[in-house]
Formats: C-alpha cells, structure tokens, sequence
C-alpha cells in the first residue's frame, strides 16, 4: 500500500493545479456560465494538448493507459477548481464505454477524435421516474429493421448532452435479452432536445427519440453486455465525481479558513471565536473522511462487482454528506455574502450539490450499502 | 525501514492502494496464533463480559501467555522485547485479537509508559519496570487528571517536592481507571512552581501501596466503579523514580499521545462491536420483522459502518504518514474526534436495536452473565453497561471540544 505518488502523477497533478489554478476564481466561473456550452471551448482544447483526454485510453487505443487512481487524481484537481468542462460523461464514462467496444474499428476512431478533444460525447440513459442506479431498466425501446434499428423513448438529464456531438443511448433491444448502448448522432433526425443548465452552470438535455433510424453499427454493445458495461462506466464515474467532490471540499475549506481570518466583528477576526473555530473544525474532519473514503473506493474499483458497488455507495454515502456538511458550514461562517453570486463558497455549495445527486444521490446509495450489509 | 506501506515524496511507483499480498499471510498466521493460545474460557469469558473492562486475572493471565511467545509487547523495539513488525503487520495483530475476543492489552503499561520509559528512562528504571510490564506481573494506573484539572491538564497542583534522595508527594488525582487494582502508577507531578506551568510538570512513578496513597473507587453509572481518585499525603518516592529530566513530564506527556497518535480511533474494538450490533439487528424482532429489515435502522446502520470505514482509512493514512496540507498532529485529533463519535454510535446502534430490552440492567460483578434464553440472548447483557459509560469517550484524552479547538489552530491558523 503506498499513498504516494509516482513521479508521472506528481507531474500530473502539478501541471494540472498550474492550468486550472489561472481561472478558478467567481468571475471565470460567472463568465463561463454565460457561454452557450458553459465552459472554454479553448480550454478544453488546452485538456486534449496536456494528454488529459486520453489518460484512461489504452496505449493499443493510442492512449495513456492512465489507471483509476491517475483518473481521481486530475479529477481532484478539476474539482478544486470547479471546472466545468464535460470531462467526466466524455473521457471517463463515453470513453469507457467506447474502449469495451473496441473489437469495433469505428469505436477506436471516436476514441482518437475524444482523446484529440475534436469530439465530446455524453450519456442518455435517466429517464423519468426511473431508479439511477438500476441500470436495467429502460423505456426505450430499439427494434431491428432491415437498414439496423429504430430507436424511440425519453431521457432526461442527459449530463453535458448539449455540447456532445455523439450520445451513448441505453434501450431494451425488441426481441432480445438484456439492455443494448448505441451511438446516436447529436444532431440525427427524429431528436427532439430541451437543453437547459444545472444550478452549477454545467448544462444537461432532456431528449425525446422519435423513430431514429440508425445503422447496425450504432449499437456499440450488445444486450449480452450492456449493463454491466453501464454499470462499470456508471461506477467509474462516480470516481470521478467524488475526487472531484474532495478537490472542492478542501478548496472550499481553504477559501472559509481565509475568510474567517479576515472578516471582523465586535472589533475581531470572527476566526477567535470558538463557535466559528468548531464549524471550520467539523468541515476540517468532514473532508478529511471524505479523502479516506476516495482512497476506499478506490482501493476496489477493480474487484468483483458486489464488492466494487459496496464500497463505492458506502463512500458516496460519506463523500456525499461531507460536501453538504462542508458547504453549509462554508456558507454559515460568510452570513449573508455566502448567499451571494460574488464569493465563492456559493459556487463550491452549488457544485457540491450536484455531485450529491448525480449517478445516485445520497439515499440511494445509503440504501445499496445497506441492502449489501443485510442482504 | 520497510513499515508495509510504502512512504516516499515521489518516485517511480504510482500510488497503490490495495494490501500488499504478503499481508494476507500475516493475518493468517496470527489468526491461528491467537487461536492456538488464547484460552476457550477465558475467551468465553471475554466476549460475553458485561463489564466494559476486562477481570483483572484474565488481563495480566494474557499478557503472560503473549510474553511466553514474544508478543506481549509488539510494537516495543526488539531490544525491549518488540516483534519489530510493520505498522500494518501490528494494525493485522491488534484487528484479529480484537476480533478473537482476547483481553485488551492493560494499556497504561504497554502503550503508555513504555514507550516513555524506553525511550526517556536511565538504564535503572528501564531494567526494571520494561520487564515487568512485558511480563504482564503488574497493573499500571495512569494519574494525570486531577479534580481542578481535566481539559486545562497543565494547571495540576499535586506537588512533588524534593527532600534528599526522595519526592514528597501531595495532592489528588481523579479518573483514574483501575487504581484499584494497579500495583503501579505513572503520575504527573509539579516539582517547580516557579515556571511556566507546563515547564513545572515531572513524570514520576509510584508505588500503589506507598504509605499515604489512598484510592477511592467511584461508582460510575453503569454499575462498575472502575475509575477512581487516589489522594497523595506525604507520600515518599525514591528520587531515581522520576524518568527523564524534571520539569520534563509535559514534554514526555505529549510525546506519549503522539506516540499513539492511532490508538484513540478504536478502529478495531469499534469493527468488533459494529459486528456485534449487526448480530443483534439480525437476531432482534419486533412486529414480525428483524430490527435489520427497519429502513430508519438500516440507513443509520449503513451510515455508521460506512464513516467506520473511512475512518480505518484515515488511520492507515496516519500509519503510512501521507503527506497532506496540514500538520500530522491534525490527521490525529480527526482520528480522536470520529473514533469516539462512532464509538459512541455504534454503542447506541447496539442498544437500540435491543429497543425497551437494552434497559434491563445486568451486574457486572459475576464473571458470568445469566445463561442465555430464547429472550434474552447472549448478545445482551452488556451492551447497554459499555454504551452508558462510553459517554466518556469524547471527554476523556482531550475532550471533542479540546481537539476542534486543536483541528482549529493547526488546519487553519485560527
């Protein structure tokens, strides 16, 4: 067991903290909420250049091989950072859905445009009323014609879907077992998409599919495998979506443990008060379990699949009430400036609380972890 | 010095977080180690007390049948009888006695004082009492809190003067576990009024029976009275019984708790009992239902077993001394702060899943609780005994308000 990094992962991390440190401030984040994709088209330009968008893409793919653990780390660093770019529903979940495809000539094409940063994909596969985690169950429907399938149903909350030029869409496959992936053009005929944004400036679509038609190498991966092949991809995102969470719980720490320093009444740093010292106490111990929870998830990330699902619930379980505790705290302690648009614990509080509810929130995997103690 | 995790700033390995295989081994050895030596009814005996402290006999039986194969003291130095493991190989060693229902170490000798005496004590006190304590042949109390004196330690006023070649203690000390029954204590005494008042504090040992000592048992509300108040009048101490340096003792005080920086998580006695609550939760009925089965306790059970599992990271991440923005010390008071919390919630888990059945009240004093029944199983007797006192686990050691204070300065400057 090493807790330490290799000198690969140090550069990593260094050269990531360099780039996102530059714009990791309320008036870029409030700038980029105002763009139509919600982050830097030149940025993301910038991820491609450094590597970043082919780290988890093996070397026979042309990429960096990158493990889970170089995966957690730069997301620590895009967390801290509250970056917006679509870098988890692209490179962690489409990309690893698109490198368990790739007996598929054409999926390792998409793997090199997504690595080159030319091509963003993202997920449909919520739909309305639907159990997040029950990778199952699905309304849409694909039935085979004689040109490949036609696909109809509702997604909604498509994570990033309006800047995606492809989607990875989840159907039942008519007349066969099991839940097929297929790769459906943004812009197919037969789409009908309602974009909006998230309360952390980050954009997601809600898309009806009406009688797509689609060619039989849209599906990517057949009903045989297609759930488990979500399912990892959706635990990989998780990942993903917690180090994040722990990038923006000790940045949001930092950001309160400067502003109790700084802001003054009855004539004092509201720091020497002990009632502040014990809240920034309580957030210092809640991002400190949430690391260690990032290090158990992690630590299983390759094991079979029950144990895999277990440790990854308990530590969004952990994770998940650490980022509301930190937040809440962090407003508490700024009064009336952290409800405010122009300091930045607000943007953390927003942030983290989307991370609460994406991929399963708080009650959900509180419940699996339960159900795998009890059965 | 290979401690079973790798610490290193940087290098060619890329972070690894899964257990070194070789480590599986271990477990396996010492589990049928511990199997092989730990005694059936003392084991019984053990895993069915009602008392939250183990019988006195069975501790220092213990110590003496570990010592008989080098293991009494593991983590000692291998001059002073260690077993020069890793930090992992011991965290394995304490988990599986944990697990196995051994008797606890007797911890004031073993974990307290021995690393201040091997490491501060002249060649005279370490040649005599490091052998003692290994052999288990005496019982060590701990007297540092006095009644005036508890999270402000350094404001003691029992008072050790010098008189030739020996101290003349007087003053009063409080919450000392065991006293009662310990043969041998480790104080903090004010041998200069004339300083700073941490810089007045010496370590000094005491003999139990040392005419003047007198020690009165307090009754405690869970029915045991193992804490106690020892009154000091004109006791004489040899002078050689001071370790280290006078005026040294907070000093060597601090020492001794960063030395066990992981100790107060609890991580194994708290996986133990996490078990024992889910025994109970699965055992219990109510309305036709097993407590398990109840979403409200199902999702607090889930809650516990999940931040227990992030606290046995946080200790592994203290043992491999990873490197993180703050000081270690911080890493430490976290350990403290959750592992008594969840002390404490995993107690109550326990007692709530008895519900109204947890209120009977068990004596400690048989060595025995009643036989169990088709009511009252073996889980019972006990748990609410060990969750009433364990409201001492966030006031003793540095109370929880003490450490955030600590957490406060250290992670944040303020």
């Amino acid at each position: 067991m090493d807790f330490a990094k290799s000198d690969i992962q140090a550069m990593l991390l260094d050269s990531a903290e360099r780039l996102l440190s530059e714009n990791a401030d309320v008036e870029y984040w409030r700038h980029q909420r105002s763009n139509a994709t919600g982050f830097d088209e030149a940025r993301w330009t910038q991820f491609a250049e450094l590597g970043w968008l082919a780290l988890p893409v093996p070397e026979a793919a042309g990429g960096l091989d990158g493990t889970i653990e170089d995966i957690a780390l730069l997301n620590i660093a895009l967390g801290k950072a509250l970056a917006t770019e679509p870098y988890i529903s692209t490179v962690v979940l489409a990309g690893h859905v698109l490198t368990q495809a790739t007996d598929d000539v054409r999926a390792l094409d998409l793997v090199g445009e997504m690595a080159g940063g030319t091509l963003r994909i993202a997920l449909a596969h919520q739909e309305n009323g639907a159990h997040p985690l029950d990778v199952e169950v699905t309304g849409t429907r694909a039935r085979s014609s004689e040109d490949g399938y036609i696909l109809s149903g509702a997604k909604i909350m498509a994570l990033d879907a309006p800047s995606a030029g492809q989607l990875i869409v989840s159907a039942r496959l008519e007349g066969e077992e099991g839940v097929g992936l297929f790769l459906v053009p943004a812009d197919a005929p037969g789409l009908s998409i309602e974009s909006y944004a998230l309360i952390d400036g980050t954009r997601a679509s809600d898309i009806v599919f009406t009688d797509v038609t689609l060619p039989p190498a849209a599906l990517l991966i057949g009903g045989n495998r297609g759930a488990a092949v979500l399912r990892e991809a959706i635990d990989r995102a998780s990942i993903a979506l917690m180090a994040q969470a722990v990038g923006a719980m000790e940045a949001a720490n930092k950001v309160c443990g400067a502003y109790v320093q700084e802001r003054k009444q009855f004539g004092v740093a509201i720091g020497s008060f002990q009632a502040i010292q014990h809240i920034m106490a309580d957030s210092f111990v809640a991002a400190h379990q949430a690391r260690s929870m990032l290090y158990h998830a992690l630590a299983n990330a390759d094991q079979d699949e029950a144990t895999r699902s277990a440790a990854l619930s308990a530590a969004r379980l952990v994770i998940g009430e650490a980022g509301q505790t930190v937040s809440r705290n962090g407003i508490q302690v700024h009064g009336g400036y952290g409800l405010t648009d122009e300091y930045a614990i607000g943007h953390y509080f927003r942030r983290l609380m989307c991370i609460e509810k994406q991929y399963g929130d708080l009650i959900q995997h509180g419940e699996r972890f339960g159900d795998s103690i009890f059965g | 010095m290979d401690i079973g995790i790798t610490v290193q700033t940087a290098g060619a390995d890329p972070m690894e977080l899964r257990l070194d295989p070789d480590l599986q081994t271990f477990r396996t050895e010492v589990r049928a180690f511990i199997d092989s030596v730990l005694p059936a009814d003392m084991k019984e005996r053990q895993r069915r007390k009602v008392a939250n402290n183990a019988a006195v006999p069975d501790l220092l039986e213990w110590m003496r049948i570990l010592n008989a194969h080098g293991r009494s003291v593991p983590h000692w130095p291998v001059e002073f009888g260690g077993c020069g493991w890793t930090p992992m190989q011991l965290f394995i060693f304490n988990e599986e006695l944990y697990k196995a229902d051994a008797p606890e170490f007797d911890w004031g000798g073993t974990h307290m004082l021995g690393p201040v005496l091997y490491t501060y004590g002249s060649d005279y006190l370490k040649d005599r009492f490091l052998p003692m304590i290994r052999e288990g042949a005496t019982m060590w109390a701990q007297g540092f809190s006095e009644p005036g004196s508890g999270s402000d330690l350094a404001s003691l006023r029992t008072s050790a003067e010098l008189v030739g070649d020996k101290y003349i203690v007087n003053g009063q000390k409080i919450w000392t576990s065991g006293a009662a029954h310990a043969d041998w204590g480790f104080f903090l005494v004010r041998t200069d009024r004339n300083v700073k008042p941490q810089r007045g504090i010496s370590f000094l040992i005491i003999k139990m029976d040392t005419p003047g000592v007198t020690v009165r048992q307090i009754p405690q509300i869970n029915g045991e009275a193992h804490l106690c108040e020892v009154f000091l009048d004109n006791v004489e101490v040899p002078a050689d019984q001071l370790i280290g340096e006078p005026g040294m003792g907070w000093t060597y005080a601090k020492f001794l708790l960063e030395h066990e920086r992981t100790t107060s998580s609890f991580i194994y006695w708290s996986k133990r009992e996490l078990a024992r609550a889910k025994d109970i939760a699965l055992g219990e009925m109510v309305g036709g239902r097993r407590v398990a089965d109840d979403p409200a306790f199902r999702a607090r059970f889930a809650k516990a077993e999940a931040d227990l599992l992030a606290l046995e990271w946080s200790v592994l991440r203290v043992l491999a001394h990873e490197e993180f923005d703050a000081p270690e010390a911080a890493a430490a008071s976290v350990l403290k702060i959750r592992g008594s919390e969840l002390q404490q919630e995993i107690t109550m888990l326990q007692v709530d899943a008895l519900g109204a059945k947890a209120l009977r009240f068990f004596d400690v004093a048989p060595a025995l609780p009643p036989a169990p029944t088709d009511v009252w199983a073996d889980y019972a007797p006990g748990r609410t005994t060990v969750a009433l006192i364990n409201r001492a686990a966030t006031i003793y050691g540095g109370s929880k308000q003490i450490q955030k204070n600590i957490l406060a300065k250290l992670a944040f400057g303020l």
